[in-house]
């Protein structure tokens, strides 16, 4: 290999290379590249990811793509997002969920938090050694820090609080590893965003193991993001012997990365996002009332959802309270819609309009539909 | 290496009956059975491994009697997986192209994509894999099938590599 000319060098760079920008090319070839990602939105950074797995050639030069994206939750391939994160409060704070298609457990993100993909061939595949590099870099930045990797490839600070945790992907020839770092998230909105978003979730899908968390400003305030950025980036070249290389930032668009447009879309889908869930029921008590809250009733719904939609629903409501006809026609209607508060509600709507009612059965109706409804 | 791996299936298969070994009117009945059990599994392995057809993709397909494949993926594949923790399958009438992602099987390493070996319709899937995704590691080609479609074309049987091909493929990766 040291024999090859540097030209050859290039030309197999700039083959392998091909669909993105010549400034990455300068890059030069070698054992190690790391890229930046100007783009905070974190599908498009996802797509990014699936980008170069899926158009770089690895085998003979890994990358490392440093990555941030604004408040998203991010839950793993197989995972509930319903189960995994208070979707209810995420419309609310304009907060999206994002699916990625590595496995694992859901993870917030915001500005404060760093993402590191390492990509590799499969047989260069080696969670442990990337993840020295972030050790590796932390230690540099501030000698005698407590940061070790554990057996799930974490990373604890102090022997305690987790700061990074870990998936990864395995395609055909390429394989990538990523990891968060926490430096300084908003760990209130963190805690408040990763509950689920209604009780009596039961689901086969892959579970978060829920720990406790801290940012490393808090430990010490030089530890910044873009101090750290720095310091990764020259520590993963250091650890591949990379000499004189830099971290080139990309934006990734249609323009440079053919095709990631789509990608985005598809990511951001609802079918993808929501719809990919693993079939899972949900089995729990409401609390109804009448308008003024004078008279009060426990009810239960069971629902089925596959798909994201609503495969079944049953109710079981006291019948002094409602008819239990009325209760079987409105379960009825929401079978078939997504498992969604505005297509939910939605499908409801003829069943709800159809017919003149007594105002109270009408108002008690109407209020049993707003409480299945607030379960998505 | 399929062959090798056969056998390392068989011998877990094997390690288990040993216990049962011990000398008790009680446990005889289910010694016998475990032999009786160990006996069909190597009579049909035998069968299986002249009849599967593997893709570079590590995935293999048994051609059943009805004319319907059986899908998964081999021994090759679950070790470098480590323990399976999830499976995500296909819906049951999936219509699939050869080398079509029909899914991902994810484990404490990584999660994996799926490629689906012929073009074809899914017509079945293996549901004890919801509660026992360790099947997958256990019996990558008995119990741990993942699916099974229909082959649309058959001609794209001949292009997969047949027991001795996989095995040199897997020598030439590993080098």
């Amino acid at each position: 290999m040291v024999l090859q000319s540097l030209c050859a060098l290039r030309a197999q760079a700039g083959a392998s290379l091909s669909g993105l920008p010549a400034a990455l090319e300068h890059g030069g070839p070698g054992a190690g590249l790391v890229l930046r990602s100007l783009s905070t939105d974190v599908f498009r950074n996802l797509a990014l990811e699936d980008w170069i797995h899926d158009h770089v050639d690895l085998r003979s030069r890994g990358v490392l793509l440093l990555w941030r994206n604004s408040a998203a939750v991010v839950v793993g391939r197989h995972q509930n997002p319903w189960r995994e994160c208070d979707l209810r409060l995420m419309r609310r704070s304009g907060v999206p969920v994002a699916r990625r298609r590595s496995g694992g457990g859901a993870v917030f993100h915001d500005l404060g938090n760093l993402n590191l993909t390492f990509f590799s061939s499969r047989g260069g595949y080696d969670r442990r050694r990337n993840l020295r590099v972030v050790t590796g870099a932390l230690e540099a930045l501030r000698p005698g820090i407590d940061v070790r990797a554990t057996d799930r490839f974490d990373i604890l600070l102090d022997g305690h609080y987790k700061i990074s945790g870990t998936a990864a992907k395995l395609g055909r020839t390429v394989a990538y590893h990523h990891c968060t770092l926490l430096c300084s998230a908003d760990r209130r909105l963190l805690s408040s965003l990763l509950r689920p978003t209604c009780p009596g979730i039961h689901s086969n899908a892959t579970a978060s193991l829920p720990s406790p968390v801290q940012n490393l400003l808090d430990n010490d305030p030089s530890l910044t993001p873009d101090g750290i950025l720095q310091q990764l980036a020259e520590q993963y070249l250091t650890e591949w012997g990379v000499r004189g290389g830099s971290v080139v930032a990309v934006q990734p668009d249609e323009q440079s990365f053919a095709g990631i447009d789509r990608s985005v879309s598809e990511l951001r889908s609802w079918d993808w996002t929501h719809g990919r869930t693993p079939k899972f029921s949900v089995h729990t008590t409401l609390e109804l009332a009448d308008p003024t809250g004078a008279e009060v009733c426990t009810a239960t719904a069971h629902l089925e959802v596959k798909s994201g939609r609503v495969e079944s629903c049953e109710l079981s409501v006291p019948p002094a309270w409602l008819p239990g006809a009325a209760c079987a026609d409105l379960a009825a209607s929401l079978v078939g819609a997504r498992f969604c508060p505005l297509e939910a509600a939605a499908a409801a709507a003829p069943f709800l309009q159809s017919e003149p009612r007594d105002v109270d059965l009408d108002a008690r109706l109407r209020n049993l539909c707003e409480n299945i409804v607030a379960l998505m | 290496m399929a062959v090798r791996g056969l056998l390392r299936c068989l011998s877990s298969n094997f390690s288990s009956v040993l216990p049962s070994i011990a000398p008790s009117v009680q446990h005889s009945p289910r010694l016998l059975t475990s032999l009786s059990y160990l006996h069909r599994t190597l009579a049909t392995s035998s069968r299986l491994s002249a009849a599967l057809k593997f893709t570079d993709k590590h995935e293999w397909i048994r051609v059943e009697d009805n004319g319907l494949g059986t899908v998964g993926i081999s021994n090759f594949a679950q070790e470098a997986l480590g323990d399976v923790v999830y499976c995500g399958l296909p819906e049951v009438g999936a219509k699939l192209e050869q080398q079509d992602e029909f899914g991902a099987l994810e484990s404490v390493k990584a999660a994996s994509e799926l490629y689906s070996p012929l073009t074809g319709e899914v017509v079945e899937i293996n549901t004890l894999l919801a509660e026992k995704p360790g099947l997958v590691n256990k019996a990558c080609y008995t119990d741990g099938w993942l699916m099974k479609m229909s082959i649309d074309k058959p001609a794209e049987l001949d292009a997969l590599m047949d027991e001795k091909a996989y095995e040199r493929y897997i020598r030439s990766i590993e080098d």
